[in-house]
C-alpha cells in the first residue's frame, strides 16, 4: 500500500501535487517525508514540496537550509557548509529511524526555489530555517522560523546541532557520526610506510645534511625572521597579502601600528635578514679575508648596505608609527 | 707620537684589579641607568600604582603587612565577586607580596620609615637592576669576551621590552619574575656546565621563587627539558646534564608544589608532562650508560634499541591512558591557546578578549627591540660556531621565545632576555674584532693560508672554518666602530623616547597637552573611586565590567561583582547580561546581585578610546556564550553590518543598559540637536535615552567614570517605568492600568 503511494506520488510530480497534499494531515505529511528522508537526508525540496512540508498545522519540527550551490552564485560559504548539513541530516535521520524526534531536514536551492527565495526576501544564502511544530506535544507559541545566525563562518555539524538541540527541547537528539575516512586512512598509512622506506634508503645521505650545523644555522635564522616580523599574526588574523591604496594602486605597507600586511612582512623579514647578513659577514667573514684589497672592499660594502638598509627599515617605521623622531640619513 | 696617550689608555685597562674595577663601577652604572628610566611616572605625575592587576598586587600586599603571612595564606576575600567571594590566598602567586613584604619589614628594622605604597611602587625598578646583572652573568657563561656581558645587561636595563612591564608603579608580577627567569637560567647553564649538584639546588630554589612569583613559569619548565631532550638527540648526554637536570627537576617540582595555587599540578597537568617524562629517559639513559660498561658493544647495540623503543612506547601508552582515564588533565586553555591559535577565540572568548592576548605585529617588535631585533639573529648565528651545551641553550629559547612572542604580544616579555643577550655576542664580536688596535701583517697571513688552506675543516661552520685574520685598515675599523657607535647610541634614544611616551602612562590618570602646549591631567578615574569612598555605604556593591574590579577594590575599597581575576566565567556573562540587556530584564538581575552601584566608563566627551562602548562586544559576546537565546550578537548591528551609536543604531543597542547609562542627559551638555559621540564621530539623537530603573548618582569631570545609583522597588508598588513615566508627567495610559504589579522576574 505505502509503495503504491510513493510511486503513485513520485510519477505525478511534485508540482503538479500541490492542492492535493496540502489537504493531507500533518501526520500523514510527516510519515511521508520521514520516509522519503530515510532513504536520503536531507530531502531535496522544491517550491511546492517546500510550502507543504512547512504549512501551518504542523505537529512535527523542519529544518530547512536554503542554500545557492550553483557556481553561478560563487556562494563560497554554502559549498563549505553543505557537506557539513549533509551530515548531520543524514546521522539525525539515520539516527532517528522511527521518527520520535518529529524533525524533517530538507534544502532548498535557490535553483529550485527562487520563488520562495523572492518571498522570504533573502538576499544571501546561505539561511538556516527551524520551523517549530504548532500542533502536537511539541507545539511552541510562534510559529514563526527560527534563523540560524551565520554570521562567523561556516559551522562545523555540531555546533549546528547544538542549536537545534536547544530549540527542539524533550526530545531524542540523535548525535553526529561522522564516518571513518578510510581513504584518509589509507593514503597516510600508504604516506608513512613509503616516507619510511625512503628514509631508509636515503639514510646515508640524509645523515650529513642532518648532522650539518650550517644547514641547522640556516633553518633557525629563517624561522626566527619568519617570528620575529609577525608571520604568526598573518597566520592567526589571516591578513590581506596586499591591499588597494583606493587610487587604483597598490599599498604596500597598511596603515597603523597595529595592523600589516603579508607582503609588509616579507619586506620586512627580508630587510631584517640583510642587516643580519650584514652583521655576520662583518664578525665572522670579513677579518678572515687574507688579501688586504679584498677585505677593505668587503668591508666597506656591508657597511654600507647595512647603514642603507637599516635607515630604509627605519623610515618605513616611521611611516607606521607617526610620530616617531629618529632616522638615519639616506632615507631621512 | 700618538701613540704615546693610545698606549696610556690601552695599559689602563691591562691590569686584572684594575678591570675588575671598572666592570664594577660600569655594572653600577648600569643598575643606575636601568633603574632611573622607569621613574619616568613618578617625576611625571606621582607615586602611584598604575593600570588593573597592580591594584589587586598592591591591596594584597597592604593585607599581608597588616595581616601577617599566616592569614594572607588563608586569605577569604567576601569583598570581590559578590556573592561568590574569592579564595584569594590559594589563588594568587605570592612571590611579589612577600618580596614587598619582606622589603618593608627589613626597612622597617633597619628604623627606615617607609611607606608601603612606596616599596611597591618601586619594586619593579629595583628588581630591574638586578634583571641586568642576571643579564651580565648569563653571558658570560656564553663567550669568553669581556665586554658581552656588560653590552648584555645594558641591553637588558634599557630594552622597552622589558621597560614595558616594570616602570615604577606597575607592581604586577611580571616586575620580579624577569629577574628570577633570567637568573634561573644562569645558574642552570652554571648547574649544567660543571654537572654540579650545588647550582642544581640554587637553580631549584629559585625556580620555586618563579613558580611562586608568576604564572609564566611554566615557561621554564617546558624550556629545560627542551634543552635536555635537544642534548640528548644530538648525543651529547653526560653526567653533568644528569645530575643537573635530576637535581633540578626534584627539588624544583617539590618546591613548586608548595604554592597552594599550583598545588599538585606538576604531577597533573599536560604542560608539565615534558618534565617528567624527561626526568625519567635521563634514568633510562643513566641506566644504558652503566650497562654498556657492562657488555661488549655489540650485543649492547641490539639490547639498546629494543630496550629504548620499549619504554619510549610504554611511555607514550602510559601518558594516553593516563590521560584519557583522566588522572592527567589536558592543557589548559591558556596555555592551549599557544599552540592552537584559533582555540581561544572559538571556545575562550574571555582569553580572546584580552588585548595582552593578541598577536603580534611586525611594529611591535620594532617598537619594542629596535635594532636588537636584527642583531638577534647575528648572536644565534655566532651561537652556532662553538655550539657547546649552552650555546644549544640559547638557540632553543630563541626558537621558543620568538614563536610565543609572535602569538601573544604578552610574551615579548619573555623573549626579551634571550635577544638581549644574543645581540650582546653579536655587538661584542664585532667590537672586539674592529676595536683591536693590532693590524695583522698582510704577507705572514698569505703564507699561513697556504699552509693552512688544504687542512680540511672538522665541524662547525663552513664560515668560520678559515683561521681569524684581523683587520688590515685602521679607517675601515674606523668606519665599523663609529657606525656601530651611531646605532647604539639612536637605540639608547629609542628606547628613552618609547619609555617616556608609551610606557610611562600611569593609565589611572591621563594626561594630554592643551593648544598653548602646558600638559593637562585628568584624572576622572580617582575622582570617581574617592567619590564611592566618601558617599556610599561600607559594603556598596559595585557593578562594572570586569576591567574596573581591582581598582574598585583598591582605590574606593568596595565590594565588587567581578574582576579582573577571570575565575568565573559565568559569573561575568551574568554582568554581560545585565550590561546588554534592558532595563526590565537587567534590575531583576541587579536586585538578586544586591548591586547599589552601577559604574560605566565613557569615552564620548573626551575621545577617550579604552570606554566600556568601545569592549561592549565583549560583554554581548561572553554573555551570548552562556545565554545564547537571550542575548545576540546580531542584534548590535545594524543590518548592513555596521555597529551604530548615533540614530540608526539598533533597538537592541538603544535599549541596552550599557548605551542608556552612557547617553544618559549627554545631550544636555550641547544645544539641542548637536550631541555628538566624539569617539565614535557619531551625532547622537535629539532625545536622549531615559532610565527608570537608575538614577544618575555621580558622573566626573569629564565624564570618563558615570556611576548610577539603583533604586529600590518602588514605594507604591508600580513598576519603576510607570513611576518614572508618572514623575514626568506623562498621562497614565489605559493599558498600564490593567498590568498587575511587576513581580521580581527569576530565571
Amino acid at each position: 500500500m505505502r509503495l503504491l503511494t510513493l510511486l503513485s506520488l513520485s510519477l505525478l510530480g511534485f508540482g503538479s501535487s500541490t492542492l492535493a497534499a496540502t489537504k493531507r494531515a500533518p501526520e500523514e505529511r510527516f510519515r511521508h517525508y520521514h520516509s522519503k528522508a530515510l532513504s536520503s537526508a536531507p530531502i531535496k525540496l522544491l517550491d511546492a514540496s517546500y510550502r507543504e512540508l512547512t504549512s501551518a498545522p504542523r505537529d512535527y519540527s523542519v529544518a530547512v537550509l536554503l542554500t545557492a550551490m550553483d557556481s553561478r552564485y560563487g556562494c563560497q560559504l554554502c559549498r563549505e557548509f553543505q557537506p557539513e548539513w549533509e551530515l548531520l541530516a543524514r546521522s539525525w535521520t539515520g539516527g532517528d529511524k522511527k521518527g520520535e524526534s518529529r524533525t524533517v531536514f530538507g534544502t532548498l536551492d535557490f535553483g529550485d526555489g527562487r520563488e520562495i527565495f523572492m518571498s522570504l526576501g533573502l538576499q544571501t544564502a546561505p539561511v538556516l530555517y527551524l520551523f517549530p511544530a504548532t500542533i502536537g506535544p511539541h507545539a511552541v507559541a510562534s510559529p514563526e522560523p527560527i534563523r540560524y545566525d551565520f554570521t562567523s563562518g561556516s559551522q562545523a555539524a555540531e555546533l549546528v546541532h547544538s542549536w537545534l538541540a536547544r530549540h527542539l527541547p524533550d526530545r531524542p537528539h540523535p548525535p553526529v557520526k561522522r564516518p571513518i575516512n578510510w581513504m584518509r586512512w589509507i593514503s597516510s598509512l600508504v604516506l608513512l610506510s613509503g616516507g619510511l622506506t625512503a628514509s631508509y634508503a636515503a639514510w646515508p645521505y640524509v645523515l650529513p645534511v642532518i648532522q650539518n650545523r650550517t644547514v641547522w644555522a640556516a633553518v633557525t635564522l629563517v624561522c626566527i625572521l619568519l617570528f620575529t616580523s609577525g608571520h604568526m599574526y598573518n597566520q592567526i588574523r589571516n591578513v590581506p597579502y596586499v591591499a588597494g591604496d583606493g587610487k587604483g594602486g597598490i599599498s604596500y605597507f597598511a596603515s597603523g601600528f597595529q595592523s600589516q600586511y603579508g607582503l609588509e612582512t616579507q619586506i620586512v623579514a627580508t630587510m631584517y635578514g640583510i642587516l643580519a647578513l650584514c652583521g655576520i659577514n662583518l664578525a665572522i667573514k670579513v677579518p678572515r679575508m687574507t688579501d688586504p684589497k679584498t677585505q677593505s672592499v668587503a668591508l666597506f660594502a656591508w657597511s654600507g648596505v647595512l647603514l642603507v638598509v637599516y635607515s630604509l627599515l627605519l623610515s618605513i617605521f616611521r611611516g607606521k608609527n607617526q610620530g616617531y623622531p629618529y632616522s638615519l640619513p639616506p632615507f631621512m | 707620537m700618538s701613540a704615546d696617550p693610545l698606549q696610556v689608555l690601552a695599559s689602563a685597562g691591562k691590569g686584572k684589579n684594575t678591570r675588575g674595577l671598572l666592570r664594577v663601577i660600569i655594572l653600577a652604572l648600569i643598575v643606575a641607568a636601568a633603574t632611573a628610566s622607569r621613574l619616568f611616572s613618578v617625576i611625571r605625575f606621582e607615586s602611584i600604582i598604575h593600570e588593573f592587576d597592580p591594584w589587586f598586587n598592591f591591596r594584597a600586599t597592604k593585607y599581608l603587612v597588616a595581616n601577617g603571612f599566616y592569614n594572607f595564606w588563608d586569605w577569604f576575600d567576601d569583598r570581590t565577586w559578590h556573592p561568590l567571594g574569592r579564595v584569594t590566598g590559594g589563588t594568587l602567586y605570592p612571590g611579589l607580596m612577600v618580596t614587598s613584604g619582606v622589603i618593608y619589614h627589613a626597612l622597617r628594622a633597619l628604623t627606615i620609615p617607609v611607606d608601603i605604597r612606596n616599596v611597591c611602587v618601586l619594586l619593579a625598578p629595583g628588581f630591574s637592576g638586578l634583571t641586568a646583572i642576571a643579564a651580565y652573568l648569563l653571558t658570560n657563561e656564553m663567550t669568553p669576551s669581556p665586554s658581552a656581558g656588560l653590552l648584555a645587561a645594558l641591553f637588558m636595563g634599557i630594552a622597552p621590552g622589558y621597560i614595558s612591564r616594570s616602570v615604577a608603579g606597575s607592581y604586577d608580577n611580571e616586575a620580579i619574575a624577569i629577574f628570577l627567569l633570567v637568573f634561573t637560567f644562569y645558574l642552570w647553564i652554571k648547574a649544567l656546565k660543571q654537572g654540579s649538584m650545588l647550582w642544581g639546588a640554587l637553580c631549584a630554589l629559585f625556580y620555586g621563587y618563579m613558580v611562586a612569583s608568576w604564572g609564566g613559569y611554566a615557561f621554564i619548565t617546558c624550556l629545560l627539558p627542551l634543552h635536555s631532550f635537544v642534548l640528548v638527540c644530538m648525543g651529547r648526554y653526560s653526567t653533568r646534564l644528569y645530575v643537573s637536570y635530576t637535581t633540578w627537576y626534584a627539588l624544583g617540582t617539590l618546591a613548586s608544589m608548595q604554592i597552594p595555587f599550583v598545588g599538585f599540578l606538576p604531577v597533573k597537568t599536560s604542560e608539565h608532562m615534558p618534565a617528567l617524562g624527561i626526568f625519567g629517559f635521563l634514568q633510562l639513559l643513566a641506566f644504558l650508560d652503566y650497562v654498556r660498561s657492562a657488555i661488549p658493544s655489540r650485543q649492547f647495540q641490539t639490547f639498546l634499541w629494543i630496550f629504548a623503543g620499549a619504554a619510549f612506547g610504554l611511555g607514550l601508552l602510559g601518558l594516553v591512558v593516563a590521560t584519557s582515564a583522566g588522572f592527567v588533565a589536558p592543557w589548559s586553555g591558556r596555555f592551549y591557546s599557544l599552540f592552537d591559535t584559533g582555540y581561544a577565540k572559538i571556545h575562550i572568548p574571555i582569553i580572546a578578549s584580552v588585548s595582552e592576548h593578541q598577536p603580534t605585529a611586525w611594529p611591535a617588535f620594532f617598537f619594542d627591540l629596535n635594532m636588537l631585533i636584527w642583531l638577534f639573529p647575528v648572536g644565534v648565528y655566532l651561537c652556532f660556531q662553538q655550539l657547546a651545551d649552552e650555546h644549544v641553550f640559547i638557540v632553543v629559547y630563541a626558537l621558543f621565545g620568538s614563536y610565543f612572542a609572535g602569538v601573544m604580544v604578552r610574551l615579548m616579555l619573555t623573549l626579551t632576555p634571550v635577544v638581549c643577550v644574543a645581540a650582546a655576542i653579536a655587538v661584542s664580536a664585532l667590537l672586539d674584532t674592529y676595536l683591536s688596535t693590532k693590524s695583522p701583517d698582510p704577507e705572514e697571513n698569505q703564507a699561513v693560508e697556504g699552509a693552512e688552506g688544504k687542512k680540511g675543516a672538522k665541524s662547525g661552520l663552513k664560515a668560520t672554518n678559515k683561521p681569524m685574520v684581523g683587520v688590515y685598515a685602521t679607517w675601515g675599523k674606523g668606519v665599523v666602530v663609529s657606525a656601530l657607535a651611531v646605532y647604539l647610541l639612536l637605540f639608547v634614544l629609542h628606547c628613552t623616547w618609547v619609555t617616556s611616551n608609551a610606557y610611562s602612562s600611569p593609565s589611572v590618570v591621563l594626561a594630554s597637552r592643551l593648544p598653548d602646549g602646558s600638559q593637562h591631567i585628568i584624572d576622572d578615574y580617582r575622582e570617581a573611586y574617592q567619590w564611592l569612598r566618601q558617599n556610599t555605604r561600607e559594603d556598596a556593591k559595585i557593578m562594572s565590567w570586569w576591567d574596573y574590579g581591582y581598582q574598585i577594590g583598591g582605590m574606593a575599597d568596595r565590594p565588587t561583582l567581578v574582576d579582573n581575576n577571570t575565575w568565573n566565567n559565568t559569573h561575568i556573562a551574568t554582568v554581560g547580561k545585565a550590561m546588554s540587556s534592558s532595563e526590565e530584564v537587567s534590575y531583576p538581575i541587579m536586585r538578586q546581585h544586591e548591586v547599589d552601584y552601577v559604574l560605566v566608563v565613557f569615552g564620548g566627551l573626551l575621545g577617550y578610546s579604552g570606554d566600556d562602548i568601545n569592549k561592549f562586544l565583549w560583554m554581548v559576546r561572553i554573555a551570548e556564550g552562556i545565554w545564547p537565546d537571550e542575548v545576540s550578537e546580531r542584534a548590535f548591528f545594524t543590518p548592513r553590518g555596521e555597529y551604530r551609536v548615533d540614530g540608526e543604531a539598533t533597538e537592541t543597542m538603544k535599549n541596552s543598559l550599557m548605551y542608556k547609562m552612557s547617553y544618559y542627559n549627554y545631550n544636555n551638555l550641547f544645544p539641542a540637536g548637536q550631541a555628538v559621540d566624539r569617539m565614535r564621530g557619531a551625532r547622537l539623537p535629539d532625545v536622549g535615552p531615559t532610565l527608570s530603573t537608575l538614577e544618575e548618582a555621580f558622573t566626573s569631570e569629564n565624564w570618563i567614570i558615570r556611576i548610577y545609583k539603583v533604586k529600590d522597588l518602588d514605594n507604591l508598588g508600580r513598576d519603576h517605568s510607570s513611576a518614572a513615566a508618572f514623575e514626568r508627567g506623562n498621562k497614565k495610559k489605559k493599558v498600564t492600568k490593567k498590568r498587575g504589579p511587576r513581580v521580581l522576574r527569576l530565571d
